[in-house]
């Protein structure tokens, strides 16, 4: 007999403009091991089409009382029940479909809470000194900016790697866009949850939509948004590279120098946790570390600290390492080996795939030391622990540093970073001792949202 | 000179004939040396069974390998049989789409068309079509079947036709270069053409594509007009999942009704869906015997799948005029029993394949 706890699978409806929309064969979204554990309404082309329009017709969500509504929001996102699922359920489901560790999944969660609370405020810092927010204020004279939006909807294409990818797009809802998420169809939680939430606290279903589709309706999605952000890899960057609506977020390609003036050892524990905190499997995760002088002790202490982290499944508790299905762990793990041919292996040169025996796998850490700073595995981000250690010297310059999402410098050089602030290609530079995971509301991630969204507009002779 | 026939094959969709004589008297026909087109001589040769002996009915035509892809080279002229002699009435060479590589080719002889316009005309009519309205039709004429099925399928209702052009191949080629804004280009360009005829002319009846209904979609004048004016829309040519089907016939369209067709150049003509059930219920295609009669197999093994469970639908067209056995189309089906005394299997819910031979299904405003 089925024991009595066995529940029906969850259903993950759309969220449509006049409310929830189950199709009539819902698709399967299954756990790490490919058991079914929730089935996900994927609209077709038609319902994605009028939903943009019924979005474009819905007027901002008033600002006035909006951070309570926020704060209402993150409230009901952290502890409350939405969509039938308490918060517990929803971090087991996160964890054993994304096969994020569970403790990772509950710090997203307080995490997502914060910069749902804080969106408003936190779009406001992108705002140009130039400007005013709304209406023109007389007391700044004859002519002036007002803070404009550009658009009126916008779309998200969100991945699964990270709950916390759902942080960014409430800054447009705050901006006043009306927003369209579609979710990753391995991790849909999240933003049924977040949408869900909002809907609660207040937010018209006709301004802020949950539209999970197949690939190639996310194409009738973000064609028919005014502007949309795009989560992928390298393919998606470049398909999108042309498109002045559409913003792109690709790999992270997060990177850690250190120079001869520093000891590396003093600062271990912020390294080791820059490639493995989170699982490893966010954009912010270190994939390289370049050193100057020698690599080989760090990259040993590196691989000796790594070596420890236990190989458990998801929703264990003491779980911090990813799983996935164990074919996909399989085809990771001979990606490394093809990648990885010519370097001297510290860690994982063997293999990192822990087979839990129940079709999934844990993806162990890897530890790879290449020849020189121009090696091109330092260009290899994979979803998991999994760093690339290069000697780095004066005469590479910054070169091999380009192209960084964040880039932490262990250096008293004081010349060095203001030449990697400057540089273009790296959206973020952390000096000193902090991960290159840490984020916060206000801090921009990859440039403020707002560059994208908003414009100043000069308004001259209406008081 | 014309060679004499049984009478059983010129017989037309409301006669009622046995399908396995029917089908007997077709297979005879086409490889008897006397009246059977060159190509079916030839090829008769390289055949591991005697058609005139083996194939006593329906079921038989499981017999036949799929042959359908020789049709991309065949001269036409080899494929008309040489039992009408001079005689054989010549309307239409048509080309499948193209799809999955090179185009088919059919021949279509007037006693054909004739049998084809019948049976549409029938269905439609079951399913309540206004007589001598005019039409819009939207959709690819040329070496294409289907826009050909539907200009006569108005003038035998009795409605002027009026029409738009669509070029499914082009469509295609630049969705397989990725250039989605040109495509988007070109259904704007058909969408404009609909809206000037759509606002300056009562259009009774609005047979057009999938995708280009979805467009429509979009647009508040359209609609406010096709759900005025217009008295029963006619989709085909492309897929049409559940969904959309129900959103276009409840929130879309709602005060028109919508009607399924299924058809593709291999069948040499369109079934229409069966009258009588609603947008919440699976959209059934019955075959129309004694001519095109459709079977739903598990693609691996090529056996039978269960009534209803969903298999890849293999199509035989069998007339005076044409034989194609056993072709195995894009679509996968659900199997339905067919309604009234038609042979064969009845499908629902056609979806396509994602894949044919390696080649990547590309489908796009057709």
């Amino acid at each position: 007999m089925a024991p009595a706890d066995v529940a029906e699978p969850v259903y993950l409806d759309a969220l449509g403009p006049r409310g929830p929309y189950r199709t009539r064969v819902p698709d399967t979204v299954t756990d790490v091991s490919g058991a079914e554990v929730a089935r996900l309404s994927l609209v077709p082309p038609v319902y994605v089409d009028r939903a943009l329009a019924a979005l474009r017709k819905a007027g901002p969500v008033p600002a006035d009382g909006l951070d309570a509504l926020l704060a209402a929001a993150a409230e009901e996102f952290a502890t409350g029940t939405v969509g039938g699922l308490g918060v517990r359920e929803y971090e087991y489901l996160v964890s054993r479909t994304s096969g994020t560790p569970l403790t990772v999944v509950r710090d997203a969660t307080r995490g997502t809470a914060r910069f749902v609370a804080r969106a408003r405020a936190s779009a406001e810092q992108g705002r140009p000194r130039g400007t005013v927010r709304e209406r023109p204020d007389p007391s700044l004279g004859a002519g002036h900016a007002v803070w404009a939006r550009r658009d009126e909807v916008f779309a998200v294409n969100a991945s699964g790697n990270h709950p916390g990818v759902h942080r960014l797009w409430l800054e447009a809802l705050a901006l006043g866009y009306r927003v369209a998420v579609r979710p990753s169809r391995r991790e849909p939680f999240t933003p049924h949850r977040l949408v869900g939430a909002l809907h609660r606290a207040g937010v018209g279903q006709d301004r802020l939509a949950l539209l999970p589709t197949d690939h190639r309706t996310a194409r009738t999605l973000i064609r028919g948004a005014d502007r949309a952000v795009v989560y992928g890899g390298d393919d998606v960057v470049a398909e999108y590279a042309h498109d002045a609506r559409v913003l792109p977020q690709g790999p992270g390609r997060t990177k850690i120098l250190v120079t001869a003036d520093t000891d590396w050892r003093e600062h271990l524990d912020t390294i080791v946790a820059s490639v493995a905190d989170e699982a490893g499997t966010a954009c912010v995760n270190a994939t390289a570390v370049l050193v100057e002088g020698d690599p080989a002790p760090l990259a040993e202490a590196l691989a000796a600290r790594l070596s420890r982290l236990p190989g458990l499944p998801p929703q264990d508790t003491r779980a911090v390492l990813p799983v996935c299905p164990l074919d996909r762990a399989l085809a990771v793990d001979s990606y490394l080996r093809s990648v990885a041919a010519g370097t001297r292996p510290w860690l994982g040169g063997d293999g990192v795939v822990d087979d839990l025996g129940d079709g999934s796998a844990v993806l162990r850490p890897a530890v790879h030391q290449v020849a020189d700073a121009g090696a091109p595995q330092l260009g290899t981000e994979l979803p998991f622990p999994c760093v690339w250690v290069a000697p780095w010297s004066r005469t590479d310059g910054i070169a091999p540093l380009r192209g960084t999402l964040v880039l932490s410098v262990l250096s008293r050089d004081r010349a060095l970073l203001d030449t990697l602030v400057a540089e273009p290609s790296i959206a973020n530079v952390y000096a000193g001792d902090h991960p290159t995971y840490w984020m916060a509301p206000g801090v921009p991630h990859d440039g403020y949202l707002s560059d994208f969204l908003m414009r100043g507009k000069a308004v001259v002779g209406i008081e | 000179m014309m060679y004499d026939s049984p009478a059983v094959l010129d017989a037309g969709p409301s006669d009622g004939v046995d399908p396995d004589e029917f089908v007997r008297a077709a297979v005879r026909w086409h490889f008897d040396p006397e009246t059977g087109s060159r190509y079916w001589l030839d090829r008769a040769e390289r055949l591991a069974f005697d058609p005139r002996r083996d194939v006593k009915g329906v079921d038989d035509l499981a017999l036949f390998p799929d042959l359908s892809d020789e049709l991309r080279q065949v001269p036409v002229a080899d494929l008309i049989p040489r039992g009408y002699g001079g005689g054989a009435r010549l309307l239409n060479v048509f080309d499948s789409g193209g799809t999955t590589g090179a185009p088919k080719r059919v021949v279509q002889l007037d006693d054909w068309m004739r049998h084809s316009t019948a049976q549409v005309d029938r269905r439609l009519r079951e399913h309540g079509l206004p007589v001598g309205a005019q039409w819009l039709t939207v959709a690819p004429t040329g070496p294409h079947l289907v826009g050909d099925v539907l200009q006569r399928a108005a003038a035998s209702l009795g409605g002027p036709g009026l029409s738009i052009d669509m070029d499914p191949r082009w469509v295609r080629k630049l969705i397989a270069t990725g250039r989605g804004d040109e495509v988007e280009s070109y259904t704007d360009h058909l969408v404009e053409q609909c809206r000037r005829i759509l606002l300056t002319q009562d259009i009774g009846v609005l047979a057009a594509t999938t995708p280009l209904l979805e467009r429509f979609a979009r647009e508040e004048d359209l609609l406010e007009r096709i759900n005025g004016s217009v008295r029963a829309i006619v989709w085909g040519g492309t897929h049409m999942d559940p969904d959309t089907r129900h959103l276009l016939a409840t929130e879309v369209f709602p005060e028109v009704p919508l009607i399924g067709m299924y058809g593709n150049t291999m069948m040499l003509t369109a079934l229409l869906e069966r009258a009588g059930l609603d947008a919440s219920q699976p959209c059934v295609f019955d075959p129309v015997s004694p001519y095109v009669f459709l079977s739903v197999v598990d693609p691996a093994t090529g056996e039978p799948v269960a009534v209803g469970e969903r298999g890849q639908v293999i199509v035989s067209h069998v007339s005076k005029s044409m034989l194609i056995p056993h072709n195995a189309e894009r679509d996968t089906a659900v199997r339905v029993r067919p309604a009234g005394a038609h042979a064969g299997d009845a499908v629902a819910d056609v979806a396509p394949v994602p894949t044919v031979k390696g080649e990547t299904v590309i489908e796009g405003v057709y």
